[in-house]
């Protein structure tokens, strides 16, 4: 095997597509994460729009049912699994190596098998609509709801088969963030003088390989039961579909921190650059994530109150979750302080900054209502909920990301987003995002329970719905001023390397940045270093104006691009197909996979270079 | 459009001051003023609109909901003071500090330890005072007071997609199974087990208590009263109730209602629940047609027979094309006010079109899936014969 | 040009690839994790037999458990072969390891069989779904250990095992211990705490 793997000579051209397919360049893959990510979510808002479409009065009729069940389920699972979790992966993958002054990841290749594992994985689950057998338990998929005989068709087979390929990704790539977050700082760079940023990068992916080896057993089990004829949730054969919550929520709560951690930290660094004045009571804001990180085990019941654990273990429950909103306020009063005294520049990234505090205060308070358990009986699977998630995860986790968008994207592509459409874009999108959830928490209030895809009008939902459902009309008119925005910086000027005189190390360098990042790897001494390089610059009379300069990228030798990863990433997608369709294709997958594994093992990181 | 005229590329670090001249500031904080604004108006309208209709959980119509909603009271008047302090402190930050022509750069701090400690504390103290009283909560309401009325035993079986309701001892030893009307008597602790024969369910009537699964192999227990002096209406009153955890096709079709009556209306209702007289022809032609394409899955004279509903249950989860399946007791059907587990109300017309094709009223229903006599869509039946079973239905004279 | 792989700098001095392993044994703690919880949650909740008392063989499954140990020793020996430099050692301890393994699987192959004809299904109760799933995906670690282990062999019997690649061996080591180690507790629950459960205990019974 090992002379077929070594007859396929290396990748060597960084052009067309197969240059991109083979790429082991964090920014590269940062791109194909974040291109691929805004696909989903454009699929994931045509599914919510459907679903807001039906609502939009009392007895409708344009989805049935069994569409409903399955446009809810879709949008859930894509944004949470293929929107948000990628779009905070894109991001480390951007900044993390920049923002520590390292070249690349530790492990490039492993990088893009996270990546291609992610695309393949995804496209499986969405192969679902092709074969019209689309999961429609619900993002949680509560058992037995998916097992036989109440789900006979396929979709939960492709709902867990794709979120396992995923889930594999997902470790795969949160293992290289601690390594390379861990061992890869550039000298001087200690633990606590490392951005914000990053440390949410490494509690959010040691939470990932963490949590997600237990939903990896609720899957694999579901998996099990629903083709292999055990009875783990299934309650005629003794089975507790209880268990599968628990191992959901365990891995669920952590994940909902995964979520947000990233917004945080992008925020965390949005605003002391517009406030231009460092972040207030850094070490505060990061142990308070510590903090969270840890305790975010021990709250998962409290998506349980209603299952009847009794009192003792809803009180338990109550507490821990009460206790974690506590370091969470403490983020946000660390941020209302870095603005504090501060020089407040509303550019569309600050903007978006400022949003994310303003909106996840909301959310953060309808958590609290929740946490109190007694009143979480009657708010629990109603629109209160609904409009609690969609405060944080919409109005928290992606208008933190398009924080970044709008923060990063010159140093991503050397060009400037428009800051009129970006401001047309955040006034749409946070009226938008109001109007589309506010009215849901009083519609839970009012007794709407979550997914049903009907009511009639005696209960006094339908005006709110209404609103709600223009609210989303606003929303997409706010993701097409952002396209419109993306398709216009083709022809928008260049910028320099520093546009907004930014704290951290990856503005020093040219934009885009080269492949090798630092020419020479800087030296650190201290929190928001490039501030303290361009104050003792400016002391020293000669005021930093240029990036640092371009090297001959033949003098520094970098990853090679490689075809293993693409390769063993469709291996084992091909194993998960299988399971879907026949066995045999398992074999093939499992043959290809192990090959790819021979193939990387026998192949360096770096091809061997003859220029020195 | 066009370019932006924000930065300049390569500005000089620390001298932002150059390109001061942006209309920034005061329009963007203006705009920022008005939709904060709008929110606010929004969070009043919501604070003070709290509707009592259908299904909200603004009004308690019993003790355990009252707790909840107590509780949900100080928690959201808290929320909402911290709210409006925190967002008013963003914002006026967010306004005062916004960069001026010709600003210096502002003083570098860092961060303020004795600040941190006290922002810390006082959230701590707040969720801790909420958490705690949750907790004093939580176990008060967990079990009816000891002191009172005896209190009435109903066992609750969710189905997909239908509730059904039996009263071990509705008075006299006397047991009752019904179907999607749940009739309690006022002022008296109702005690419920809640059970699942397929998948989970959740059982919730808001006006009387928050939610509780009902969970295959489980027995979930709670409680709930409804009190007459909370209740400004004459009885009965008739509480609307929904299943509130996802639980297949029809899920949002899965409704009862619940009767709060006065005891005494209670008992002669529970003395009369027996089997269905059929006196006109009509009503005999009608049992007839009943008894040869309903009495696999349906029963119509008092409680269902524990063996029969234990084989039927077999037939369902077996999942097989047609077989028995666990059907709502029909005995008494003519005093309900709903029809296919409270989504439409009773009537001759809503029974005839549902016997006609309940598919149309009710998609992913049993009864067309698994009925011989729906397995063409519409019912095999003739008008007329339709005709006599709603008059035995209904005990028509 | 030296391979950056031989020479990378990092901050804590600790190779990369001993620290993703680390982590990575990390993240299968909590895999074995979550599946020793099933089985301990469903410890006496299978509605039909066979149940452990029937079938499970304590005195059997010491002897696997103690060749398992064993080739943890042989493991160690490898190590230290590697980092003495003895060319024929290395071979020799890691192909012992990778045959106390296999030993150790045959017996797992054995003991399946024997379940299987003592009625121990995967679709027959709980025990047998939550005995196979988590024996199970241990014995494939085990099995993918031993390939590792067989790689190695071949690697070193080409002479390429040595001081400098001794980063090699002791990745392979410390996923051959996680995994002997996983395979202690899985013993003390499944067998020696758990060998003798009965069917459903019975309130009041």
């Amino acid at each position: 095997m090992a002379t077929i793997t070594g007859a396929i000579s290396r990748p060597t051209s960084y052009a067309g597509v197969w240059g991109w397919m083979t790429t082991v360049d964090h920014k590269r893959i940062a791109v194909l994460y974040g291109v691929t990510a805004f696909i989903f979510l454009l699929i994931a808002g045509v599914e919510a729009g459907t679903l807001r479409m039906q609502l939009v009065q009392a007895d409708n009729d344009f989805l049935g049912p069994a569409q409903f069940n399955q446009m809810f389920t879709m949008h859930a699972t894509t944004m949470i699994f293929m929107v948000i979790m990628p779009l905070g992966v894109s991001f480390f993958n951007f900044v993390v190596p920049l923002a520590i002054g390292a070249r690349d990841v530790a492990f490039p290749r492993l990088n893009a098998l996270s990546y291609w594992l992610f695309v393949f994985g995804a496209v499986l689950m969405h192969v679902s609509f092709l074969v019209d057998q689309v999961p429609d338990a619900g993002w949680f998929s509560y058992a037995n709801l998916t097992e036989k005989p109440f789900s006979m068709s396929r979709g939960l087979d492709y709902w867990a088969i794709g979120l396992l390929v995923m889930g594999v990704a997902s470790v795969a790539g949160a293992l290289n963030f601690v390594v390379t977050i861990i061992n890869l700082r550039a000298p001087g760079m200690s633990l606590l003088r490392m951005p914000v940023f990053v440390w949410m990068t490494l509690i959010t992916s040691l939470l990932l390989v963490l949590a997600f080896p237990v939903i990896t057993v609720g899957l694999i089990e579901l998996t099990m039961d629903r083709n292999f004829g055990t009875h783990f949730f299934i309650p005629t054969g003794g089975g507790d579909p209880v268990l599968w919550q628990h191992l959901f929520w365990v891995f669920g709560h952590p994940e909902v921190y995964i979520l947000i951690l990233p917004a945080m930290g992008i925020v965390s660094e949005v605003l002391p650059t517009f406030s231009r004045k460092p972040l207030f009571g850094y070490p505060f804001i990061v142990f308070s994530g510590i903090v969270i990180g840890i305790m975010g085990w021990a709250v998962w019941a409290h998506h349980m109150f209603t299952v009847g654990l009794g009192p003792v273990a809803n009180s338990i429950f109550t507490i821990t979750t009460m206790l974690i909103a506590v370091p969470t306020g403490v983020k946000i009063f660390n941020w209302i302080l870095t603005v504090w005294k501060g020089s407040v520049e509303f550019t569309t990234a600050m903007m978006f900054a400022l949003g994310f505090i303003a909106l996840f205060i909301v959310g953060g308070l309808s958590g609290i209502s929740h946490a109190i358990s007694p009143s979480d009986f009657q708010q629990q699977d109603t629109y209160y909920v609904v409009a609690h998630l969609h405060y944080v995860l919409f109005g928290g986790s992606i208008f933190g990301i398009f924080a970044g968008i709008y923060y990063w994207w010159p140093k991503i592509t050397g060009k400037m987003l428009n800051e009129t459409l970006g401001k047309v874009n955040f006034w749409l999108m946070f009226i938008g995002m109001n109007l589309t959830f506010f009215p849901m928490h009083y519609l839970g209030l009012n007794g709407m329970p979550r997914r049903i895809y009907t009511y009639t009008a005696e209960f006094g939902w339908e005006n709110l719905n209404r609103l709600a459902s223009f609210g989303y009309v606003v929303l997409f008119a706010a993701f097409l001023v952002f396209l419109i925005n993306i398709w216009q910086t083709r022809n928008s000027r260049r910028v320099g390397h520093d546009p907004w005189d930014a704290p951290g190390l990856e503005w020093s360098i040219a934009s885009p940045p080269p492949a090798y990042n630092f020419a020479e790897i800087p030296q650190v001494e201290g929190l928001d270093q490039y501030w303290i390089t361009k104050a003792k610059a400016e002391a020293a009379g000669t005021p930093i104006t240029e990036p640092e300069a371009l090297v001959d990228p033949k003098t520094i030798h970098m990853p090679s691009p490689s075809y293993w990863p693409i390769f063993t990433a469709a291996g084992v997608t091909l194993i998960g197909g299988g399971l879907l369709s026949h066995y045999a294709i398992s074999f093939l997958g499992g043959a290809i996979a192990m090959m790819g594994v021979i193939g990387w093992s026998n192949e360096p990181a770096a091809a061997p270079s003859d220029d020195h | 459009m066009g370019p932006s005229p924000f930065r300049r590329a390569g500005s000089l670090p620390m001298q932002s001051t150059s390109n001061s001249n942006r209309p920034t500031g005061r329009r963007s904080s203006l705009k920022n003023r008005s939709v904060i604004f709008g929110l606010l108006a929004a969070l009043f309208l919501f604070v003070i609109g709290c509707s009592k209709e259908g299904m909200s959980t603004w009004e308690a119509f019993g003790p355990v909901a009252q707790a909840q909603l107590d509780l949900f009271n100080v928690t959201m008047w808290m929320m909402v003071v911290v709210f409006f302090l925190v967002e008013g402190v963003l914002l006026y930050a967010i306004i005062r500090y916004r960069r001026r022509p010709g600003q210096p750069k502002p003083l570098q701090i860092h961060g303020n330890n004795t600040l941190e400690i006290v922002l810390t504390i006082i959230p701590t103290i707040l969720v801790m005072g909420l958490g705690i009283w949750s907790v004093f909560t939580l176990f008060e309401i967990d079990k009816p007071p000891k002191s009172g009325p005896t209190p009435l035993q109903v066992n609750v079986t969710g189905h997909q997609w239908w509730f059904e309701f039996e009263y071990p001892d509705a008075g006299n030893g006397k047991k009752i199974i019904t179907a999607n009307e749940l009739r309690i008597p006022v002022d008296r602790p109702i005690t419920l087990s809640l059970f699942s024969d397929d998948v989970i369910h959740s059982f919730w009537v808001p006006k009387l208590a928050g939610k509780l699964d009902m969970i295959p192999t489980h027995e979930n227990k709670m409680w709930f009263q409804a009190d007459s002096d909370k209740i400004d209406e004459d009885l009965p009153v008739t509480l609307f109730a929904q299943c509130a955890e996802l639980c297949g096709i029809a899920h949002a079709l899965m409704r009862f209602r619940v009767i709060v009556m006065e005891q005494a209306d209670f008992d002669s209702w529970a003395a009369a629940y027996g089997e269905p007289p059929a006196i006109t022809d009509k009503a005999k032609k009608g049992k007839q047609i009943f008894a040869a394409n309903c009495t696999l899955c349906h029963t119509i004279d008092g409680p269902d027979d524990p063996a029969l509903s234990a084989s039927r249950l077999q037939g369902f989860l077996t999942g097989a094309d047609i077989t028995p399946v666990p059907a709502p007791n029909l005995t008494d059907l003519r005093t309900r006010a709903t029809l296919a587990a409270g989504i439409i109300n009773l009537s001759e017309t809503t029974l005839r079109e549902w016997l006609h094709n309940p598919e149309d009223i009710k998609p992913g229903n049993y009864m067309s899936e698994r009925a011989v006599l729906y397995q063409d869509g519409d019912a095999n039946l003739s008008d007329e014969e339709i005709d006599a079973l709603i008059g035995y239905l209904l005990d028509l004279r | 040009m030296a391979h950056a792989a031989e020479q990378e700098y990092t901050t804590t001095g600790l190779s990369h690839r001993k620290l993703l392993m680390w982590v990575f044994l990390g993240s299968d703690c909590l895999f074995f994790a979550a599946l020793i919880a099933t089985y301990m949650v469903y410890r006496g909740q299978s509605l039909v037999g066979p149940y452990p008392i029937d079938i499970i063989s304590v005195p059997v499954t010491t002897i696997s458990t103690f060749v398992l140990l064993m080739s943890s020793f042989a493991m160690v020996q490898a190590l230290a072969a590697t980092n003495a430099d003895n060319k024929r050692a290395i071979v020799g301890w890691l192909l012992t390891t990778a045959a106390l393994g296999s030993v150790f699987i045959g017996f797992q192959i054995f003991e399946f069989n024997s379940f299987k004809n003592e009625g121990l299904t995967l679709g027959g109760n709980l025990f047998g779904a939550s005995f196979f799933t988590l024996t199970g995906f241990h014995g494939a670690h085990v099995t993918l250990g031993i390939i590792w282990l067989l790689a190695m062999s071949v690697i070193g019997a080409k002479g390429r095992l040595g001081p400098k690649t001794a980063l090699d061996v002791e990745l392979l080591g410390l996923y051959w211990h996680f995994v002997d180690i996983v395979w202690i507790v899985i013993f003390t629950l499944l067998y020696l705490i758990g060998g003798f459960d009965t069917g459903p205990v019975l309130p009041g019974g």
